[in-house]
């Protein structure tokens, strides 16, 4: 990373505590710089603050869940462009066609390994930033 | 990050590789440096929880009171464990169509079969995975009454585990069962849960173990079915290695075992055979083999 490059900037929601805390210790040693929120009400708020360069967002949340969470980032509450990857344990067929039409790039059903997680994170992020 | 600042916890470098160190040894569970953010956060969690302020303070109560169940607390925290009926399910679809014949053909057909069919789900969670073998066995095998079927889930954590016992479960976990199963195996008990009925609960014998722990391990023998899911993608190498080897050793030959669907045995251990069924891969543990 250059002095003037900023690493991207990640933002991981997702209520379960343990699945959030894997995939930001792994974006964190991959040279992300991490924030967590623990449901979209929160996410939709930290974002309307911060320019976030890649969302991971859960589907099953309370308060407020995956789908809604998208639709907010990409409504003029947020308005962001970044890159928004939604993780699920649910794997029915349906589930991506409504993840895309909230707004999320791409779809991937859970657990998604650490070296897979890099990939896509550093792949999504190109040009927004260099990770360490 | 190598000499990195203490962080969060207070945990210095040493205190880290101490706590890896010592976790490694009763659970078989290594965190590389690469797991820090994440083993750190969830220590910070239990001190604040226990009447500790310091690591120091913490950790030596650890060890000393290891049977007081902060050991077991901790391990609580570090699982994952996110699941609902039916998962996979195709993976189920595969054991009824493919692998059970496969199993029965083998040790020498529904009327010559010496011992029970054995199914393990491990690790079982809070139970949904094992019921849900319970569920599509019952309604869909058409040998269920002609053979013994024993149906075993194992997990480390304890509290997931007493879950499993209880068996009660919300709607989204529930959401994939059919109605008629649905109302056939399981009552309302409020809050839009439901309990699963004790003929299902009593099919399934829980166990804790640790998949990574060879001696517990060892009381894990010939089972022709294993479902392994979703959680060698966690382990480092050596785990992953350990684990695919006391899998190995609690099959019978020619046993098959169900990884997740992001998850290769390839890329862990050469000692299982892949084959490729209509549904995905499975891996089996060579019929010749010791």
């Amino acid at each position: 990373m250059t002095d003037t490059e900023a690493p991207p900037r990640v933002l991981v929601v997702d209520d379960a505590a343990t699945v959030r805390l894997y995939h930001s210790s792994l974006l964190t040693e991959a040279g992300f710089q991490v924030d967590e929120s623990a449901n979209g009400l929160e996410a939709v708020e930290v974002a309307t603050a911060v320019p976030y360069d890649l969302f991971l967002v859960d589907v099953n949340m309370p308060k407020m869940n995956g789908y809604t969470c998208v639709e907010a980032l990409r409504s003029d509450t947020v308005g962001t462009d970044a890159p928004v990857v939604m993780i699920s344990t649910e794997d029915r067929p349906g589930d991506a066609d409504r993840a895309y039409a909230a707004g999320a790039n791409l779809y991937l059903v859970k657990p998604v390994g650490g070296e897979r997680l890099i990939r896509i994170a550093s792949m999504l992020t190109a040009g927004r930033g260099a990770p360490a | 990050m190598a000499g990195a600042p203490a962080t969060g916890a207070g945990l210095s470098d040493a205190d880290f590789a101490r706590f890896v160190e010592y976790f490694y040894k009763r659970t078989g569970i290594h965190f590389a440096a690469s797991k820090r953010y994440f083993v750190d956060k969830r220590i910070e969690t239990c001190i604040r929880e226990s009447p500790y302020d310091s690591f120091s303070g913490w950790f030596a109560a650890l060890r000393v009171n290891e049977k007081s169940g902060m050991l077991q607390d901790l391990i609580n925290q570090l699982t994952v464990n996110e699941t609902y009926f039916l998962r996979e399910d195709y993976q189920f679809d595969a054991m009824l169509s493919t692998v059970l014949p496969n199993v029965l053909r083998d040790r020498g057909g529904v009327s010559r079969i010496v011992g029970p069919v054995k199914i393990l789900s491990l690790p079982c969670s809070t139970g949904e995975e094992p019921y849900s073998i319970a569920l599509r066995l019952l309604e869909e095998w058409d040998q269920i009454d002609h053979v013994d079927v024993e149906i075993h889930g194992a997990d480390i954590d304890s509290e997931v585990l007493a879950k499993a016992a209880h068996a009660s479960y919300g709607e989204r976990s529930v959401q994939r069962v059919p109605k008629p199963w649905l109302n056939k195996y399981f009552t309302p008990v409020g809050s839009g849960r439901y309990q699963v009925d004790e003929g299902i609960r009593s099919a399934v014998t829980l166990h804790r173990v640790n998949i990574c722990d060879t001696l517990a391990m060892r009381s894990f023998r010939d089972f022709d079915v294993v479902f392994c899911r979703n959680v060698l993608i966690y382990f480092d190498e050596l785990s992953s290695r350990r684990a695919a080897e006391n899998l190995y050793g609690a099959m019978r030959p020619g046993g098959y075992l169900f990884l997740g669907h992001s998850e290769s045995m390839s890329r862990i251990s050469p000692i299982f055979t892949p084959s490729r069924l209509a549904e995905g891969i499975v891996y089996q543990r060579p019929i010749g083999a010791k």
